[in-house]
């Protein structure tokens, strides 16, 4: 225990030394200063404390369209773009040089020499260096609880559920920058080789995404087809000759289809093998939206994307349209949220595991 | 790595090093330090030293290595807390200051929080660095980061010592301070295993030394063992070296310019020097001076990585011939 602390002292010490940790720090200060400068009142919405007003009377104080866009803003720009891109990449630039300065040269010598075994060296100094994500994160979080809040009060302890959450996803990263800045004791190519795989399995979701919607939109044509196959064969119209042609026809049609989703699936399962191997950035993070959604809540994507629409009452309400797109986007994202939280974190988790192991494995066996 | 139960402080054993499966670093050493004695290791570059202090602390795993240290067998990690260790070069984190770097690795070697900020405070001022010890390390000169090094190895009051090149890079009262550390660190019965290029140091404070030489101990002991052949006295006196000189065993004569010449007398023992001593007076020759002299550490690391055969100097590295013979000069 009196080497963990140390070591988290230590990692501690190290942060505090560096510029980049201070600029995040206050980045991030910034950006949740700038979210708590949105407020509402009696004629519309207003910017940075009230400097700037933007008359509207649908975002008007307590109105249900301000509630919507001020926890959208949190979720889709503070959540999605701030704490899984920038604030992540800026936590690797910061982090990516521990374990290569650790195994540099003179530096491991004193560690090595101490009575801490490898194994424990290397791990405690891991999750010592995970502290720059948890204080980052911590800080943040604790920003946005207060904004959310003082402005909607609405206080939403499951905001703190940012902290592990993104966390682990770092940790999917930081893994990875450890194992290359361990074996190649290079800071600058663990870092452009974790971006680098980051990037890739960044294309590999992409492009499961983008399989996986042509295999629903496919499935549903043939549905289509199967239903229709089956209104005409209960048809009592007497026409056979034509009911037997229109028959053929789509059977021909739902056939075609139906070798398209055979060869589309040849393609979507080794991506989808790939995309199971490979830890799940992006729907670690959709998690965090996934927690703090509520059942009746609607955000402004669905509003964007007209999957809900104003009712005569003004009201919001989920829109009925069964259009095709939409629906390929319904059974898509109830796809992905059939995944399981276990399965999500579970795998990526693995992953994670098996990339230290190795890390940790050429660590321990070698000669410093 | 086998142990077995020794009275040393290191008990080293077939410690055998080879890189890539080709290059022998480390052949089949056999070293053996004694509890509170100042050891010196030598030896050429790429000779092995680092090498071998890397594997008994363990930064280097051996591809063999039988015996202990403090009673334990290599690698055993706890007992590197009872071990201090500088190595060559060390690297300090440069965001801590000097009392912190302390505290930092102490706390690695479970020294407790109340004794480590007592024991900072006590080295930090033997090593002279009480008014650095609150800034960072990053404003440092090299030989300030060497007495912090030094004064880190010894925060967990450790049994064993072990320095790499302590004085590389500090001036010379620095030195001599550090010499008094290690001096004073004897006298509390502390063993000290000493690397170092200095050979002139090694010999003002070791009790024994080694020297290797292309991984192999070319020759090990107390100076006075390893020197003992090369112990004569030196007469010298006036005018040309009497006759009688080359006639008897023992005795050789050397001309040192058209007025004076050398008698020297091989052996530790100074009756026979009496002897010459009166038969000089008797011939009215005029004694110049009379002084017992030995060969230097330098003189016997010379011979030792000098090959008896060809006269010459070993070449440094180590060498990826695994059938190297030992040259040694073995006391």
């Amino acid at each position: 225990m009196r080497q963990f602390l140390a070591l988290i002292f230590d990692a501690y010490r190290e942060l505090n030394s560096k510029k980049l940790f201070w600029i995040i720090l206050v980045l991030s200060g910034l950006t949740v200063l700038v979210y708590a400068s949105i407020g509402f009142n009696d004629t519309g919405m207003s910017l940075f404390f009230g400097l700037m007003d933007i008359e509207n009377e649908m975002l008007t104080k307590d109105s249900f369209l301000s509630r919507i866009l001020y926890r959208s803003i949190f979720s889709t720009f503070m959540i999605g773009i701030w704490l899984t891109w920038i604030a992540t990449i800026l936590a690797l630039i910061s982090t990516a040089s521990i374990f290569p300065d650790m195994v540099s040269g003179g530096s491991i010598d004193l560690l090595l020499s101490k009575p801490i075994g490898r194994i424990k060296l290397f791990f405690f100094k891991y999750i010592a260096s995970m502290l720059f994500v948890v204080l980052q994160v911590s800080i943040f979080c604790v920003g946005v609880f207060f904004c959310l809040g003082l402005r909607l009060n609405d206080w939403e302890w499951r905001i703190f559920a940012a902290i592990p959450l993104v966390t682990v996803f770092f940790s999917y990263l930081y893994s990875i920058c450890v194992l290359f800045g361990v074996w190649t004791r290079s800071t600058l190519t663990a870092l452009l080789l974790t971006f680098l795989l980051w990037f890739c399995t960044y294309s590999i979701n992409a492009t499961e995404a983008v399989v996986n919607m042509f295999k629903i939109q496919f499935t549903m044509e043939v549905e289509a087809f199967d239903e229709e196959i089956a209104t005409l064969q209960n048809n009592e119209v007497q026409d056979n000759g034509a009911i037997e042609s229109r028959l053929e026809t789509i059977q021909t049609e739902r056939d075609e289809r139906q070798v398209t989703i055979d060869k589309i699936d040849r393609w979507h399962q080794p991506v989808r093998i790939t995309q199971t191997i490979l830890p799940k950035t992006g729907e670690t993070i959709a998690l965090l939206d996934r927690w703090l959604r509520r059942e009746t809540d609607i955000n402004m994507m669905d509003i964007f994307t007209g999957g809900v629409a104003m009712d005569d009452q003004g009201d919001f309400q989920r829109a009925q349209s069964r259009d095709e797109d939409r629906e390929v986007e319904r059974r898509l994202e109830a796809e992905y949220e059939a995944r399981s939280e276990y399965f999500i974190i579970g795998s990526s988790l693995a992953f994670e595991a098996v990339v230290l192991a190795l890390a940790c494995t050429i660590f321990v066996r070698r000669d410093f | 790595m086998k142990s077995q139960s020794s009275d040393y402080a290191i008990d080293l054993h077939d410690v055998r090093k080879i890189y890539r499966g080709k290059i022998h670093a480390l052949r089949d050493i056999q070293m053996q330090v004694h509890p509170g004695e100042i050891f010196g290791l030598l030896g050429p570059n790429g000779a092995g030293k680092s090498t071998l202090v890397k594997i008994m602390m363990t930064v280097v795993r051996p591809n063999r290595a039988h015996g202990t240290i403090l009673g334990k067998s290599i690698g055993h990690k706890r007992t590197l807390a009872r071990v201090g260790y500088l190595p060559e070069h060390h690297r300090l984190p440069s965001y801590l200051t000097g009392q912190q770097v302390l505290e930092f690795y102490a706390a690695l070697a479970h020294v407790p929080g109340g004794v480590r900020k007592k024991r900072s405070r006590e080295l930090l001022k033997t090593m002279g660095m009480d008014d650095w010890g609150n800034k960072k390390v990053s404003s440092y000169s090299k030989g300030m980061m060497q007495r912090i090094g030094l004064a880190q190895a010894l925060m967990n009051d450790p049994d064993l010592i072990v320095l790499d090149e302590p004085t590389d890079g500090v001036d010379p009262v620095g030195r001599r301070d550090i010499r008094d550390v290690l001096l004073e660190l004897r006298e509390m019965g502390k063993t000290i295993f000493l690397n170092s290029h200095l050979l002139s140091e090694l010999e003002m404070v070791c009790d024994r030394v080694a020297i290797l030489v292309q991984g192999e101990v070319a020759t090990q002991g107390t100076l006075d063992d390893l020197t003992r052949e090369s112990q004569r006295y030196e007469i010298i006196i006036a005018g040309t070296a009497p006759s009688w000189i080359e006639t008897k065993s023992g005795l050789r004569a050397e001309t040192l310019d058209d007025d004076r010449c050398k008698v020297i007398i091989m052996g530790a023992d100074p009756q026979p020097i009496q002897t010459v001593l009166d038969q000089l007076r008797q011939e009215n020759r005029i004694i110049l001076s009379v002084q017992p002299v030995r060969e230097t550490l330098e003189d016997l690391f010379m011979r030792a990585i000098t090959d008896p055969a060809t006269g010459e100097i070993s070449s440094p590295g180590a060498s990826p011939n695994s059938n190297r013979k030992s040259k040694g000069v073995r006391a």
